[in-house]
């Protein structure tokens, strides 16, 4: 019962690459949990393994051994489409450059993945409006993402992964594109989401973004190399 | 199930805005589409049109009558002569054969007033082989040929000859040669078929008359059978050419000709036309299919990164292969449907304008046949060469397709 209540549990965790003869170890052997309601934020210099770490926890790839439990689920596994249903149901993804579809609104942006869940017009973009207003955009969902700032186009990507209802929010660098005071609210957004007890993973290499977590793992050569609980910034 | 079935809707909506938003391209996309098909279509209902305009003008011969003649290959032509005691005999053997009637023409110079010229006179009955319409009067009757009367029809060109004058020549006396014919009735103006077809001489009288007056002095090759059940002509011809060559020990050869067998012959001709234009369609599906293809995999490449975050957002293989396989479909049918259209109104404008005009056949569209070329060819088309690049699209992998520039 204890590895249902985390959200996630990865127990000595290994990413090797083939590179035709070479064999390239981004991951060697990781091992940590994340409980339900953390905010943590994985560090680490470029080649460190923390883009690997961030692929495997949102089940884009399998690791090469260990064992990765998430929401009570081994995905390590898991074919090609019980990993797209798991990242459908439990998993929400906030990219740095946004990655919204260029041609369709707010609403039905933050509707894609109910679209892909086989829920109805009606009820995806309801729920969609909902998360909109949530994230601050209620008065924005008629807008292409062109008719949009930076910072909202982020808000608009944060909804719809936020929109199924994940177990974990991940993001990947979200401030990167974005300028000071506006990565600001992102990262007032994404405390307030925190504070009521969304369980969010950030990567990211900027150690001003990361003390906006409440954890930070540092990664380097593909091991943890420190893990430890901080306070964090007050906006 | 439920779910999928949900997603066509919204993905055929999808699939249009892509395509939409990509105008200029859509359309030089499809164009090889839409040409291709619309020569299909058009091609192949001018072609219904002339077999039905060619078999139009036949449907002016009966399809009561045959005619026997000698094969053209013999040595000696000439041995092959009819006699006409044979030709009623077998109205004897062969309860099928109603009339046997000697088909032979002469030349005379005929006399109306101040106007003469000379013209083929030729045996006919009253159930003629070729029914043109008649402007003046009425045809050879059952009694004209029983009482074998001086009386005569006027091909039109003749009656124009003999009548420059126009008015109704009906009971006007002919010097014809020695003798003299009463005109009964005028035929119309031919109808001018792809294929001209003229049947008799410019002047018809009774075969009786024929017989009585010009059987002597010319040897008959030509007879014209009436039968009474159409669907046993070919039996029949069979008998009747049996018949001739054992009367004439077997060293005479004889032909028939009859509409049926024409008309066949001619639809060969059409069926061969057919074959050529569905091949060439063929090539142009080829050609056509590759453009789509072609462009669909530049949409897939462009769209490497929405594909990535399709997939990092959930959705499977198969959504993604269903979205760019709708977009195929679309882009196929909306050339095909373009191709129909222009098709059928290009033949359709051939057929009115064209065909009418030559043959005054109305031609009948082939509906059905058009749609069937289209829908197949869109179906062929999406299935040969859309469903590669949305499989490509499908097996990309997510990570790397996120970090596609």
């Amino acid at each position: 019962m204890s590895a249902n209540s985390s959200a996630i549990v990865i127990t000595k965790v290994t990413k090797i690459y083939k590179m035709g003869a070479l064999e390239v170890a981004a991951l060697r052997g990781v091992s940590f949990a994340i409980e339900r309601g953390e905010y943590v934020a994985i560090m680490g210099p470029s080649g460190s393994g923390k883009s690997t770490l961030m692929n495997l926890i949102g089940c884009l790839d399998r690791p090469t051994s260990g064992e990765y439990v998430l929401d009570g689920t081994s995905v390590g596994s898991l074919d090609d489409n019980a990993l797209a249903a798991i990242r459908l149901r439990k998993l929400g993804f906030v990219f740095q450059g946004f990655n919204l579809l260029a041609r369709t609104n707010a609403i039905k942006n933050v509707a894609l993945p109910l679209f892909y869940a086989g829920i109805s017009q009606r009820e995806r973009e309801r729920r969609a409006e909902r998360m909109l207003s949530e994230v601050g955009l209620g008065d924005r969902g008629n807008h292409k993402p062109n008719e949009l700032s930076g910072g909202q186009q982020q808000r608009v990507a944060i909804a719809r992964a936020l929109v199924n209802d994940p177990a974990v929010l991940l993001a990947d660098e979200p401030t990167g594109n974005l300028d000071s005071t506006t990565s600001a609210e992102i990262m007032e957004l994404f405390r307030q989401l925190n504070a009521v007890g969304r369980t969010i993973i950030m990567v990211t290499h900027d150690p001003e973004t990361a003390r906006n977590a409440k954890r930070v793992i540092r990664l380097r050569d593909g091991l943890i190399v420190s893990d430890e609980v901080t306070e964090p910034l007050r906006a | 199930m439920i779910a999928t079935l949900r997603q066509i809707g919204p993905l055929f909506a999808e699939a249009f805005g892509v395509l939409l938003g990509n105008r200029t391209r859509t359309i030089l996309t499809i164009t090889g589409l839409i040409i291709g098909v619309a020569a299909v279509i058009s091609i192949q209902i001018l072609g219904k049109g002339m077999s039905g305009a060619v078999t139009g003008v036949l449907g002016t011969l009966s399809d009561q009558s045959f005619i026997v003649f000698p094969n053209a290959r013999q040595a000696d032509f000439t041995k092959a002569s009819i006699k006409y005691s044979d030709l009623q005999k077998t109205l004897v053997l062969f309860p099928n054969i109603v009339d046997a009637i000697p088909a032979g023409s002469v030349d005379r110079l005929v006399t109306s007033g101040h106007h003469h010229a000379r013209f083929t006179i030729s045996s006919d009955s009253d159930i003629r082989f070729a029914a043109l319409p008649l402007i003046y009067g009425r045809a050879l009757s059952r009694a004209d040929v029983a009482t074998s009367a001086h009386v005569c029809v006027l091909k039109n060109d003749a009656y124009q000859r003999l009548f420059p004058e126009g008015g109704d020549p009906v009971g006007t006396s002919l010097r014809v040669g020695e003798r003299r014919y009463v005109v009964i009735g005028v035929e119309g103006r031919p109808v001018q078929g792809l294929i001209p077809v003229n049947f008799g001489g410019d002047l018809s009288i009774p075969y009786t008359t024929y017989v009585h007056e010009y059987l002597r002095e010319r040897p008959l090759f030509f007879a014209r059978f009436l039968v009474r059940d159409p669907s046993k002509i070919a039996e029949t011809e069979v008998q009747v050419i049996n018949y001739l060559k054992s009367v004439k020990q077997d060293r005479a050869e004889y032909q028939t000709f009859d509409r049926k067998s024409f008309s066949s012959s001619i639809d060969g001709i059409f069926a061969a036309l057919t074959f050529v234009v569905t091949l060439i369609g063929a090539v142009s599906l080829v050609v056509a299919g590759i453009g789509i293809m072609n462009i669909m995999l530049v949409s897939v490449t462009e769209r490497t990164r929405e594909i990535g975050v399709r997939k990092a957002i959930g959705a499977t293989s198969a959504q993604v292969l269903a979205q760019f396989f709708i977009e195929a479909l679309l882009l196929s049918s909306i050339g095909c449907g373009i191709g129909l259209l222009i098709g059928l109104l290009v033949g359709g404008l051939v057929d009115r304008f064209a065909l009418i005009a030559i043959s005054g056949v109305v031609p009948v569209i082939p509906w059905f046949q058009s749609v069937a070329i289209a829908v197949g060819f869109a179906t062929i088309v999406t299935l040969v060469f859309g469903t590669y690049p949305a499989y490509r699209a499908a097996r990309l992998d997510p990570i790397e397709a996120l970090r596609y520039e």
